[in-house]
């Protein structure tokens, strides 16, 4: 390759256009609005999440908090007292946990002081100590960087930064007992430097209590340190909530309230629960996601101005009705309506804004409604499956997706559900009842008191027997029959007679299950069929693709293999020319044009070979000014393509490369 | 020398140390001169600290101890140092030394100019370095240099701790050295026998105060040999692991005696019963966490080895040991889609039944070998049984990983993590990427060579 010092290259004097596709006028009318709005209805969602996050950890705190105080009484112990927290690699639920440990610790009557250290505060076992020290008197971090720096106002020989002596000063002074020491990402300390602080702190007469957050396992965090360290440490292993059920329990307070507004769709709600197990697992993630979503729906869709306090047609612009107007669901309603012949209510709807907005009203309304009657019938569903022991396990999340599919119904969980109501025995039956009586519908509570009364009844009149009642669809009432016939075995069910409490038994049974697949069907419609539910539900996965889940080695593969896509150029139009797709064009990137020619090459390249090809695609004849030309471009695409990394100068050979990266991974 | 009632005193706090008592009163003896530097080695636990500090602390010397396992650097060796002389100087009687007047010390030179300051004029000074050659972060010159400040000034004398003594540590000959030898049976058994540790914990009027020590003495030496032949032999020779091991044992030796099915002296009939104890070997492991001694619990829990990681993350990590185990040119027999699962399992193209000429250990007792990113990403799509999705997020898997210490760069530690030339290695052994691919129903040896 033939080098010169510098190259200039003159850019010809073209921008490309910038096109904004926004329609000022509309959306910006109720933005003001429906940013408060927003503000206000997450505000109330974030508290509540919060709440239930700082309500799980409790548990695993206050079993904390006890063990740390225990150590107090065990007196000048060898070792040192430890906990080793476990849970999930989510790294921010357990900074949560810590956070919320040392607002308990600071809250306690004795005096403990709490240090956080996370693994990018400690570099070297010199540091590490500096930090601690630093946190626990909490003093400004404003010495930070300073090596070596001394400690001020001190009397006596003056003492480095690190010197745990300041700690021990400090801990007499303010009659601290223990010094709490949390390392928040245990595994991601090495392992060397957490031996040698272990050490070190073992040496001095402060009372420390070791804390280690552990995503993987207790064996796996050991495996990692000496044994000379490990018999210095001695403690009990906290386990910190798992990460699904943390999910859970926040996926639950997110659709779920009285208060409850905006729900999130099935497809955004599969999406975000998959992201959670199959990539990614953080809890504060999928806050982070849910968030996002109540923002995107707000900021970006004029018509959740609706969701607001009573909209009126003062507060609500005339062309967000329009708006309404022509939404999907609103036209399949009028069909619906008009099918149903009335005319006149759809002309009034169309002519009329203040009928319109009426009706909006009254579907959101029955909209709401619907969702808390799904979110009901789950809860039913769930508590029949825990009455009936049933596996495996189902998340409420994927009930709720179901249900708000409009396929839980028809699902082979309701379907199994029902058969077991049917077949109920006695002895569960009033957990049942029970539940059912005290469920906020109405009606149902009312025939579930009814049917508890006679079910008291027919048990009452039942006491001496040790059975409980079992009703007609029960296998023990079906017998087997074998009869010979025509030297054929056969089979036959039979049922065995009931008696008069097991026939009544059986009515009481029949009704329940009647009860109850009339309500599944009256509650586990789809949702999407309510007219305004892209008002009050929020189902658009192409914001959180587009935001929240990189692909960069795709989008960059993509782009240098198809820049037309991007450039939208006329010279460069597929089928202008060929109807290849991946023929090379002239006209194309350099860069691009040399990508695809090293896609073509193994894994050594020549670097020769590869110019003559780009030549042979770029260059226009053999003059000496057109070479240089080449030759430039050439340069730069080659150093474009080793800045990304998709190749490296080979060691083996000279004039080669070496290819690193492979399409499509 | 010093006073016989002081080496008398010596001598029982510390038995089968005689010889080293001796040859420490003479060479620190307040009335012979002694030599500028002194050195003590031995293996833990030896006694060597406990010795020393008895020794200065009875002969009352006037004495400065730093221990080299508090400090974090050299640095904070040499400032703990100064700070130690003077506390020792200042509170010596009729000392006029103003503390403040020596604060700072910011290398060795420094330190010889203060200490040569604060001890003129006073008499005999011993400074003793405790495991100086464990010092952290210590320049290389700090160990030959503190060696020749007895010769610079002439009333210190310096007294290190080793645990082994390199001829070339001081650049200096003619040091004396003590050896502090490790224990042998007998030794170590005659000094835990000392300190019987009680059998009962509160005594009632029948039984004295006076028998219950006779019965201690007796009893414990016995179950010490019995501790000493069956276990601390093999795997805790040292005097600390020693007593720490016969300590947990003992609890659990003298509950029958406690509840009262055997008498004190029951020993041989105590021994049969409580036989399990000593073939057991579960106090010689450590851990954090204390395993659970509960007598109903004789089966072992399953480890739990699983890890609560997502679905793809699992897949990357057996990846990871597959592109770590595997022989790179091999991966096409593995790898490809078209390749037969029967030859897979069959390894290779390697012709069966000839034995190989000289016979290599087996791959995964190896260390795992580095291997580059996109390596791992094409064995990731091949051993996925369907299409990975393009928002799969790989990389940020791979360093939630990576910060786990799952998996392990190999390169230069400072290295990006997502430059192609880096190189990785997996972090967890079999068993636990074994039953990570169970649970995601992969079955790794279809795809491991071996
Ligand atoms: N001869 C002895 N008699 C009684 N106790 C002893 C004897 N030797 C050692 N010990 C005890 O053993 C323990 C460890 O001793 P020490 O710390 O002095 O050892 P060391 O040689 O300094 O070890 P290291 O090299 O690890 O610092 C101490 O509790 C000490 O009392
Ligand atoms: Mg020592």
């Amino acid at each position: 390759m033939e080098y010169e010092k510098c190259y200039v290259l003159e850019i010809p004097n073209e921008r490309p256009k910038k096109k904004r596709k926004i329609d000022q006028k509309s959306s910006l009318s109720s933005w003001e609005q429906r940013k408060q709005l927003y503000s206000e209805l997450w505000r109330r969602q974030e508290q509540r999440i919060n709440d239930v996050l700082d309500k799980s950890n409790r548990e695993t705190l206050d079993n904390i908090l006890d063990f740390i105080d225990q150590t107090r009484s065990e007196g000048t112990s060898p070792t040192i007292p430890t906990g080793i927290i476990s849970g999930g690699p989510d790294l921010s639920s357990r900074r949560r946990l810590f956070e919320q440990l040392a607002a308990s610790i600071q809250k306690t009557k004795d005096c403990n002081a709490f240090v956080a250290l996370s693994s990018r505060d400690a570099l070297n076992l010199k540091g590490l100590l500096r930090t601690l020290i630093q946190r626990a008197t909490s003093r400004s971090e404003a010495l930070d960087d300073n090596e070596d720096e001394f400690v001020p106002h001190r009397k006596g020989p003056r003492l480095l930064n690190y010197d745990l002596r300041t700690l021990q000063e400090w801990a007499a002074e303010h009659r601290v007992a223990k010094v709490v020491v949390a390392f928040e990402d245990s595994e991601a300390f090495d392992s060397a430097l957490l031996a040698e602080a272990i050490d070190v702190l073992s040496t001095f007469p402060v009372k420390f209590v070791l804390l280690f957050g552990v995503a993987t396992s207790v064996e796996h965090f050991q495996d990692r340190l000496p044994r000379a360290t490990i018999r210095k440490l001695e403690g009990r292993q906290f386990d910190a909530v798992k990460a699904n059920d943390m999910l859970e329990r926040v996926f639950e307070v997110t659709i779920d309230d009285p208060d409850q507004r905006l729900w999130l769709g099935p497809g955004l709600c599969r999406m975000m629960i998959d992201r959670q197990n199959d990539h990614f697992q953080s809890v504060q993630a999928f806050v982070d996601a849910v968030q996002y979503a109540y923002m995107s729906h707000f900021y970006a869709n004029p018509l959740s101005l609706f969701l607001g306090e009573g909209p009126t047609d003062k507060t609500i612009p005339k062309d967000h009705l329009e708006g309404v107007r022509s939404l999907a669901s609103f036209r399949k309603y009028a069909e619906d309506t008009l099918e149903e012949g009335k005319t006149d209510a759809v002309r009034s709807w169309l002519d009329s804004d203040q009928q319109l907005l009426q009706s909006i009203q009254h579907a959101l309304q029955s909209g709401t409604d619907k969702m808390r009657g799904i979110i009901g019938a789950l809860k039913l569903v769930r508590h029949l499956r825990a009455v009936f022991q049933q596996q495996p396990d189902i998340t409420f999340s994927s009930l709720y997706i179901k249900a708000t599919a409009g396929s839980l119904n028809q699902s082979p969980i309701i379907r199994e559900l029902l058969l077991l109501v049917k077949k109920v025995a006695s002895n569960k039956l009033p957990a049942i009842l029970g539940y059912l009586s005290s469920a906020n519908q109405v009606q149902i509570a009312k025939v579930a008191d009814q049917m508890l009364k006679r079910l008291d009844e027919l048990i009452a009149g039942n006491e001496h027997a040790a059975e409980p009642l079992r009703s007609e669809h029960d296998l023990r009432h079906e017998t087997l029959r074998t009869t010979v016939v025509a030297q054929k075995v056969e089979l036959s069910k039979q049922k065995s007679s009931l008696t008069k409490q097991e026939s009544e038994y059986s009515e009481i049974v029949r009704d329940l299950h009647r009860i109850l697949s009339e309500y599944f069907d009256a509650m586990l419609s789809d949702p999407k069929a309510v007219f305004t539910h892209e008002i009050f539900m929020y189902d658009i996965k192409s914001p959180h693709r587009d935001s929240s889940m990189p692909r960069p080695r795709l989008v960059i593969e993509r782009a240098l293999s198809t820049p037309h896509d991007y450039l939208n150029c006329r010279c460069c139009q597929v089928g202008r020319v060929h109807e290849d797709e991946s023929v090379l064009m002239p006209s194309n990137p350099p860069t691009s044009i040399l990508y695809q020619l090293y896609l073509e090459s193994g894994s050594l390249i020549n670097v020769s070979d590869l110019y003559s090809a780009f030549n042979a695609i770029i260059g226009k004849g053999d003059n000496g000014d057109d070479e240089k030309r080449v030759m430039v471009l050439f340069q730069r695409a080659l150093a474009e393509l080793k800045y990304m990394g998709f190749m490296k100068t080979s060691r083996k050979k000279m004039d080669h490369v070496t290819k690193l990266a492979w399409k499509g991974l | 020398m010093l006073p016989t009632e002081l080496m008398q005193i010596l001598n029982r706090d510390f038995p089968c140390r005689e010889l080293q008592i001796r040859h420490l009163s003479a060479l620190l003896s307040p009335t012979l001169p002694s030599p500028s530097t002194v050195v003590l080695h031995g293996l833990e636990a030896t006694g060597k600290t406990s010795l020393i500090k008895q020794y200065l602390h009875l002969s009352k010397f006037p004495h400065a101890i730093v221990s080299s396992r508090e400090c974090v650097t050299g640095r904070h060796l040499l400032e703990r140092t100064l700070a130690a002389c003077v506390a020792s100087v200042a509170a010596l009687p009729e000392s006029e030394t103003d503390a403040s007047a020596y604060s700072r010390c910011e290398n060795l030179s420094a330190l010889a100019a203060q200490l040569q300051r604060l001890l003129e004029g006073h008499g005999k000074f011993f400074l003793v370095l405790d495991g100086i050659d464990r010092q952290r972060d210590a320049p290389i010159t700090l160990f030959p240099a503190l060696a020749r400040f007895g010769e610079i000034i002439s009333n210190l004398t310096t007294v290190f701790l080793v645990s082994i003594p390199s001829p070339r540590l001081l650049h200096r000959p003619g040091v004396p050295h003590i050896h502090f030898p490790a224990y042998a049976r007998s030794q170590a058994i005659h000094i835990l026998s000392l300190n019987p540790p009680p059998i009962f914990l509160n005594l009632n009027e029948e039984y004295t105060a006076e028998e219950h020590e006779e019965d201690r003495k007796w009893l414990w030496p016995r179950f010490l040999v019995a501790t000493w032949d069956s276990l601390a032999k093999g795997a805790a020779r040292d005097l600390v692991r020693f007593r720490e091991v016969a300590r947990m044992l003992w609890e659990e030796f003298v509950a029958p005696i406690r509840k009262g099915e055997y008498g004190t002296r029951d020993f041989s009939r105590l021994m049969v019963r409580m036989r399990g104890l000593f073939q057991k070997e579960d106090v010689l492991v450590d851990g954090i966490v204390p395993q659970e001694k509960d007598a109903q619990q004789i089966i072992k829990r399953p480890k739990k080895v699983t890890l609560d990681l997502p679905y793809f993350s699992k897949y990357i990590l057996c990846a990871a040991y597959l592109a770590s185990y595997n022989p790179t040119r091999q991966d096409q027999i593995f790898f490809m889609k078209s390749m037969e699962k029967k030859r897979r399992r069959r390894g290779g193209g390697g012709t069966p039944g000839r034995a190989p000429k000289n016979r290599k250990i087996p791959r995964n007792l190896l260390h795992p070998s580095a291997f580059s990113l996109d390596r791992l990403l094409a064995i990731l799509h091949a051993v996925v049984p369907h299409a990975v999705p393009q928002h799969a997020d790989i990389y940020t898997q791979i360093s939630t990983l990576a910060s786990l210490r799952l998996l392990s760069k190999a390169g230069p530690a400072g290295a990006d993590m997502m430059d192609s030339n880096t190189k990785w290695r997996v972090g967890v052994g079999w068993d636990v990427v074994n039953s990570l691919a169970r649970s995601i129903g992969l079955e790794m040896t279809d795809y491991l060579a071996e």
